[in-house]
C-alpha cells in the first residue's frame, strides 16, 4: 500500500511541477535558515570539555570595600592575587590553577623571521592536567618550577611549527620580550570551544600560543591581556596592582570530583571570607559562588544574544513557510477532489485517502530536506566568512544533518495534516457535482 | 462594492482564507519587528563619536622588553610623527573611541560619598587630544601645558593624587552628574582629591560600550605616559594608507626594539566595533525579503487555485451581466478583506513579539509608526500577488456558464 | 440481494424538512436486472447513492447480500462498497492521469491482494470488455464508448455482487450506446445482479423488471412496460 502511495505521490509531483516546486522551495528555505542558525547555536553552546565539565568549578569571592555596595549583587568575576594564592596554597581541591591572559613580543632565533606579538597564558602547573591538555613533546612544569618562579614555557603546536620548524623543541630557548624561557613542553592541537577558562579574551578565541608560570610573568613585568578591577582609595602603580589585595584580575579554576568535595569547598570559601572579614580586609557580607563550568558559561552569557535571536527569527520564518505550504497543499489536494470522490466511491476508506495525501506531503518534505540541507551548507559557508571569533567553527555535523532531515519531514507532515484531513473528508460521489 | 456576498463565499473557502490571513498576520508581526530592529541596529552603528573620524588614524606599538612608556620616548615619537607630510596633528592617548579596551572609573561629586554617581571612561590625554580628535568644546577650554601630570606621579606608591586637578567632560556626563547645572568649575572625585571641570565637549564616545545609555559618559584627564599609550594622527586630505606606512617606519626608526601592534583608521575601528549590528541588519533585510517572497507566492498559488475552481461561478456572473472590471474588482476586494483580517491580527502579534523581544533582548518598545508601514507593505503585496490570477479570472468567458461539466 | 424496506431519506434545513425518499421499498433478487426509472427530481439519484452505500438512510432498513448495512460507519461502508459493489457512472469518472490499466487497478488497490492476482484480474476484465490492446492508453485518447467500457472493466475487476449503473449511455452516441448496452446484457446473462437507473424508456425496456419512482416513492410496473405509470394514491 505504501508503495502505491509513493508511486501516486511521484505522479502527482510530476503533474504539477510549478506548485510542487513552490512548496519544496518554501520548505527548503525555511529548513535551510533554521538549520544554519541552529548549527551556529549548537556550536557555540557546546560543552568545551565534555569529559570533565561536571567536575570543574569556578570559585568567586567578594573582597571589596563597602563603597558602591548594593545588596544582592554578584561577586566580582575574578580574584585578587592575594586571594587566589591563598586559595591555591590552602590546597583544598583535587586540582587547581590560577591564570590570566598575557601578551609579549616574541623575538625568534630563526633567520628571516621578524619579532611578532604572541598571546600568552600565565598560569600554574595544574592547568594542563586539570584541563587534559594534550602534549606532543615534553610535559608541563611542576609546582617546584612555579614556586621557584622559573623561566619555563610550554608552547603550542602552531608556534612550534612557526619558530622551531616543528620537531621536538624541548630544551630549546624562546625569547619573550627581553627574557629567555626554556621550552619544557609542546602541545598538540587544542582548542576548547568556548574559550571557557578565560572569557575576557574572546569567547571563542583560539587557544594561546604559549604558557608561562604566573609568578615568573609578574616578576618580569610582562604584559597583561584581560580586565582588571581595582577597588579602594589607594592609588597603585601598574606593577603594584598585580600582587595587591585590592585588584581582581585572575581566573581561578578547581577540580572537585564528588558532590561532597564540592560542598566542602563551598564551605571552605565561606570560612575563608569570614576569616578575611574578621581580619578587616573584606568589608562586605560574605558572598561566595562556586559555579560549575557549564553554569559559569551560562551565567556569563557566552552565546551572543544575536545568535539566539537569529534562531528565533528562522523558526518564525519556518512557521510562515509551513503555513504557506499548508495553503498550497490544500489547493493542490482539493483540486483533485473529483479524483478523491471517485476513489472513495470505489471503496477507498477515509484512512487510505488520508494516508495517500499525507505521504504526498512527506514526499514534498523529503525533497525539501535535500534543498534545505544544500541551503544550510551555503548558509554556514557564509557564516564562516564573517569576521567573528567563532567563524571557523560553523560546520554541519552528523547530528545537525539528521536534524535537518527530521525537521523537514516533520514540518511537511505537519503542513500536510490539515490538507490531508480535508482531502479525506471529500464525500464519495457518483455524480460530478458542479462546485 | 458589496462585501456581503464576498464574505459569504469566503465562508465556503474558510480554511484557505484563514490560512492566508494567518500567514499575513505572522509575516506582518515579523516584518514590523524586523524593520524596527534594523532601524535600531543601524542607529546604533551610527552613534556619534564626537571625533573627526574620517581624518583620524591610530598606531599602537609594543616594545620588546620592559613596558617602558618613557615620557621622553613618547615626546620623541610624537615629534617624529608630527614631521610626516600630511599629518596635521598628533595626540598620545591610552584609549580610542570604539577601540575595545578601556579604563573606567566610578565618579563621585563629593569626597565623603560612599557610592559613585556614575561609571565613566577615562581618557588619559598625553597631549593634543582635544585638538587632534577634533572635539567640539561647548564651554571652557583645553588643558594648559602646566596642567599635565605624569602617570607615574599619580599612580605609584608615593603618588600624589593632588597633582591632577583638571578634567574635560562630555555634556551628557555633566548632565548626569549635575542635572540642569553648568558643570564648569565643579569638582569630581576619583579618589580623595578634587578635580575641576575646565572644559565641556559636545560628545566623546567610550572605547567599549556595555550599555548604550552610558555610551557618552567620558572624561579626559591631562595625564602623560599612561600604560598602553598609543598615537593618534590627524591626517589632512592625504591618503591614510601612505601615512600609516610612513608612521610605522618612523616609529621603528626611532626605536628599533618594538613591534607595530595595530594600525587602524577610526572609520575602520567603528566598522569593526559595529560589525555584528550591521550583519544582523543585513540578515534581517534578507529575512524580510524572503518572507515577502514566500507570502506573495503563496497568495498567487492559492488565488490561482480559487479562480480555477470558480470558473463556472465566474461564467455565470458574466452571463448575468457582470463586466470584466466587476470580476477583477471582486477578486481584489476578496484579497483585500483577507489581508486586512490578517493585518489586524498581525498588529497584535507584532506587539506581543515586541514585548518578548524587549524582555529577552533589550529592545526598546515598538514605535507606533512601524505598524502602518508593515500594513501598507502587506496590502500592496497582497494586491500585487492577486493581480495575475485576477486578470486571468477576468478573461473567463460567459459561455462557460452554459457548458455542462 | 438488495432489500430496502420503508426506507426514507430526509434533508433538513433550518425551516424545512424535505424527503428525497419516503417509505421506499424495493427487493432485487440475485441475478436480476432491474431498471429504476423516474423523472428528474424523483429521487432516483438518492436511491442509487443509498444503494451504493454512498449515503445513509434516515429511516428504514437496507440489507445487501443478506447483511444489514443501514447504519454502518463510513469505514465499513467503504469496505463493502469496495468488495461487493461495482459502479458504472454516466460520466465514466475515470481518473485522467492514470492509464487504462491503472484505472482498472484502483479499486483492487484498496483490497489486500497480491500484485500477480491484481494483474490477472485486470487483464481478464480488459479482455472481457475488449480493450486489452488499449491497456497503456490514457482516457483522453479514447472515445466515449471505450471510456465507458474501461469503467465497466473497472467495475467487474473486483468481482462485485451487485452492479449499479447510472445512465450508462447518457454521454454516448447511439452506436456506442448500443455496444455498451449489449455488453451490460451479456454480463447479466453471465449471472450478475444489475440495478440500472435511467430516464430513457428504451433503455429501461432492456431490463427484466422496471421500478418507477415518483416523488421519492415506488410505483412498480410490470415487465417491460414502457408506459408511464399512473401515480399511486398515498395510503
Amino acid at each position: 500500500m505504501l508503495h502505491y502511495y509513493v508511486w501516486l505521490a511521484a505522479r502527482s509531483v510530476r503533474r504539477n511541477p510549478a506548485l510542487t516546486a513552490l512548496m519544496v522551495l518554501a520548505i527548503g528555505i525555511g529548513i535551510g535558515a533554521s538549520i544554519t542558525t541552529l548549527t551556529v547555536l549548537r556550536v557555540l553552546s557546546g560543552d568545551p570539555l565534555p569529559q570533565k565539565s561536571d567536575v570543574l568549578f569556578y570559585p568567586q569571592l567578594d573582597p571589596q570595600d563597602s563603597n558602591d555596595y548594593r545588596p544582592g549583587e554578584e561577586p566580582p568575576n575574578q580574584l585578587t592575587y592575594v586571594d587566589a594564592m591563598s586559595l591555591l596554597n590552602a590546597n583544598r581541591a583535587d586540582r587547581q590553577a590560577v591564570m590570566s591572559g598575557g601578551a609579549a613580543a616574541l623575538v625568534p632565533d630563526k633567520q628571516g623571521l621578524d619579532p611578532f606579538a604572541v598571546d600568552l597564558r600565565y598560569t600554574t602547573a595544574d592547568f594542563f592536567a586539570m584541563f587534559e591538555v594534550p602534549f606532543l613533546h615534553g610535559s608541563p612544569w611542576s609546582a617546584t618550577e612555579d614556586a621557584a618562579h622559573e623561566r619555563v614555557v610550554v608552547i603550542s603546536r602552531e608556534l612550534n611549527d612557526k619558530v622551531f620548524d616543528g620537531g621536538d623543541s624541548v630544551g630549546r630557548m624562546l625569547r619573550l620580550d627581553d627574557h629567555d624561557f626554556r621550552v619544557v613542553g609542546v602541545l598538540d592541537a587544542w582548542r576548547p570551544n568556548p574559550h571557557f577558562y578565560d572569557l575576557n579574551t574572546g569567547n571563542y578565541d583560539d587557544s594561546e600560543d604559549a604558557f608561562v608560570p604566573l609568578d615568573s610573568a609578574i616578576d618580569l613585568g610582562m604584559g597583561r591581556h584581560g580586565s582588571m578591577d581595582c577597588f579602594g582609595d589607594e592609588p597603585l602603580s601598574p606593577d603594584e596592582t598585580l600582587r595587591s589585595p585590592t585588584c581582581s584580575w585572575l581566573q581561578f579554576w578547581v577540580e572537585l570530583a564528588t558532590p561532597e568535595k564540592q560542598q566542602a569547598y563551598e564551605n571552605f570559601l565561606v570560612a575563608y571570607s569570614e576569616e578575611q572579614r574578621a581580619l578587616g580586609r573584606f568589608e562586605r557580607p560574605t558572598n561566595v559562588r562556586l559555579r560549575g563550568l557549564m553554569e559559569w558559561l551560562d551565567y556569563q552569557k557566552v552565546v551572543p544574544g544575536d545568535v539566539r535571536l537569529q534562531v528565533w527569527m528562522s523558526f518564525g520564518f519556518l512557521l510562515v513557510c509551513l503555513v504557506n505550504t499548508t495553503g498550497l497543499m490544500l489547493a493542490k489536494f482539493l483540486g483533485r477532489s473529483s479524483e478523491i470522490a471517485v476513489r472513495r466511491a470505489l471503496g477507498a476508506t477515509r484512512r487510505s485517502i488520508f494516508a495517500q495525501f499525507l505521504l504526498e506531503a512527506g514526499a514534498v518534505g523529503a525533497v525539501g530536506a535535500v534543498l534545505g540541507l544544500a541551503l544550510a551548507l551555503a548558509g554556514l559557508a557564509a557564516v564562516r566568512l564573517q569576521p567573528v571569533d567563532y567563524a571557523e567553527l560553523a560546520h554541519l555535523d552528523v547530528w545537525m544533518f539528521g536534524a535537518a532531515l527530521a525537521m523537514a519531514l516533520v514540518a511537511s507532515l505537519l503542513a500536510g495534516l490539515l490538507p490531508a484531513w480535508q482531502a479525506c473528508s471529500v464525500a464519495p460521489a457518483l455524480q460530478l457535482k458542479s462546485e | 462594492m458589496d462585501i456581503q456576498p464576498i464574505l459569504k463565499t469566503l465562508r465556503h473557502q474558510k480554511t484557505a482564507a484563514l490560512l492566508i490571513a494567518f500567514e499575513i498576520a505572522l509575516s506582518c508581526a515579523i516584518i514590523c519587528n524586523a524593520l524596527f530592529l534594523i532601524a535600531h541596529r543601524l542607529d546604533r552603528s551610527n552613534m556619534p563619536s564626537g571625533v573627526a573620524e574620517a581624518e583620524l588614524v591610530r598606531i599602537q606599538v609594543g616594545s620588546i622588553g620592559e613596558q617602558d612608556d618613557d615620557n621622553a620616548r613618547i615626546d620623541e615619537d610624537v615629534a617624529g610623527l608630527r614631521g610626516i607630510p600630511g599629518v596635521v596633528s598628533v595626540a598620545a592617548v591610552q584609549q580610542v573611541p570604539f577601540g575595545g579596551s578601556s579604563w573606567n572609573s566610578g565618579l563621585r561629586i563629593a569626597p565623603e560619598q560612599k557610592n559613585s554617581v556614575v561609571n565613566a571612561t577615562s581618557y588619559f590625554d598625553g597631549g593634543g587630544v582635544v585638538r587632534t580628535f577634533g572635539l567640539e568644546l561647548l564651554a571652557g577650554r583645553d588643558f594648559t601645558a602646566d596642567e599635565y601630570v605624569d602617570f607615574d606621579t599619580l599612580f605609584s606608591a608615593n603618588g600624589d593624587q593632588s597633582r591632577l586637578s583638571s578634567a574635560i567632560i562630555t555634556r551628557s556626563l555633566g548632565e548626569k552628574l549635575w542635572p540642569g547645572e553648568n558643570p564648569l568649575g565643579k569638582a569630581i572625585y576619583l579618589g580623595k582629591e578634587p578635580i575641576r571641570v575646565v572644559g565641556v565637549v559636545a560628545a566623546l564616545v567610550r572605547p567599549s560600550i556595555f550599555d548604550d545609555s552610558l555610551a557618552g559618559y567620558s572624561a579626559i584627564y591631562p595625564v602623560r605616559g599612561a600604560q598602553y599609550t598609543q598615537y593618534v594622527l590627524r591626517v589632512g586630505d592625504g591618503s591614510s594608507d601612505a601615512i600609516i606606512e610612513q608612521a610605522a617606519v618612523t616609529l621603528r626608526e626611532l626605536q628599533p626594539n618594538r613591534i607595530v601592534l595595530n594600525t587602524d583608521t577610526f572609520t575602520e575601528l567603528r566598522e569593526e566595533y559595529f560589525q555584528q549590528d550591521r550583519v544582523m541588519a543585513g540578515l534581517l533585510v534578507a529575512v524580510i525579503a524572503a518572507l515577502l517572497t514566500v507570502t506573495a507566492l503563496g497568495i498567487v498559488g492559492l488565488a490561482s487555485f480559487w479562480v480555477q475552481r470558480r470558473q463556472r461561478q465566474i461564467g455565470i456572473r458574466r452571463a448575468l451581466g457582470a463586466t470584466r472590471g466587476n470580476v477583477l474588482r471582486y477578486f481584489q476586494t476578496e484579497n483585500f478583506l483577507i489581508v486586512t483580517a490578517g493585518i489586524a491580527a498581525g498588529m497584535f502579534a507584532a506587539y506581543a513579539i515586541n514585548r518578548w523581544l524587549m524582555q529577552h533582548y533589550e529592545l526598546p518598545p515598538l514605535p507606533l509608526h512601524y505598524l502602518p508601514i508593515g500594513a501598507f507593505a502587506l496590502w500592496a503585496l497582497g494586491q500585487l500577488a492577486v493581480l495575475a490570477p485576477a486578470l486571468r479570472a477576468m478573461q473567463v468567458p460567459p459561455a462557460v456558464a452554459t457548458r455542462s461539466v | 440481494m438488495l432489500e430496502m424496506n420503508q426506507l426514507s431519506k430526509a434533508f433538513r434545513t433550518e425551516f424545512v424538512e424535505t424527503y428525497a425518499l419516503r417509505d421506499f421499498s424495493i427487493h432485487v433478487r440475485e441475478g436480476e436486472f432491474v431498471a429504476v426509472t423516474g423523472p428528474s427530481g424523483s429521487g432516483k439519484t438518492t436511491f442509487l447513492n443509498i444503494a451504493g452505500l454512498l449515503e445513509t438512510p434516515t429511516g428504514g432498513t437496507y440489507a445487501l447480500d443478506g447483511h444489514d448495512v443501514s447504519r454502518l460507519a463510513d469505514y465499513e461502508r467503504s469496505q463493502i462498497r469496495n468488495e461487493k459493489i461495482g459502479f458504472i457512472f454516466q460520466a465514466f469518472n475515470l481518473i485522467p492521469d492514470l492509464n487504462v490499466f491503472d484505472n482498472v487497478d484502483v479499486p483492487l488497490r484498496y483490497r489486500a491482494m497480491k500484485g500477480t492476482e491484481r494483474r490477472r484480474r485486470i487483464e481478464e476484465a480488459l479482455a472481457r470488455v475488449g480493450l486489452s490492446a488499449r491497456a497503456k492508453h490514457y482516457p483522453a485518447e479514447l472515445s466515449g464508448g471505450q471510456q465507458q467500457r474501461v469503467a465497466i472493466a473497472r467495475a467487474l475487476a473486483g468481482s462485485p455482487r451487485l452492479l449499479l449503473a447510472d445512465e450508462p449511455t447518457g454521454n454516448l452516441d447511439t452506436q456506442m450506446a448500443r455496444a455498451v448496452m449489449e455488453l451490460i446484457e451479456e454480463i447479466h446473462r453471465e449471472g450478475a445482479t444489475i440495478v440500472m437507473v435511467t430516464h430513457d424508456p428504451e433503455l429501461a425496456a432492456r431490463a427484466q423488471r422496471n421500478v418507477h419512482i415518483i416523488d421519492g416513492q415506488v410505483v412498480e410496473l410490470g415487465r417491460s412496460e414502457p408506459r408511464l405509470a399512473v401515480r399511486a394514491l398515498e395510503a
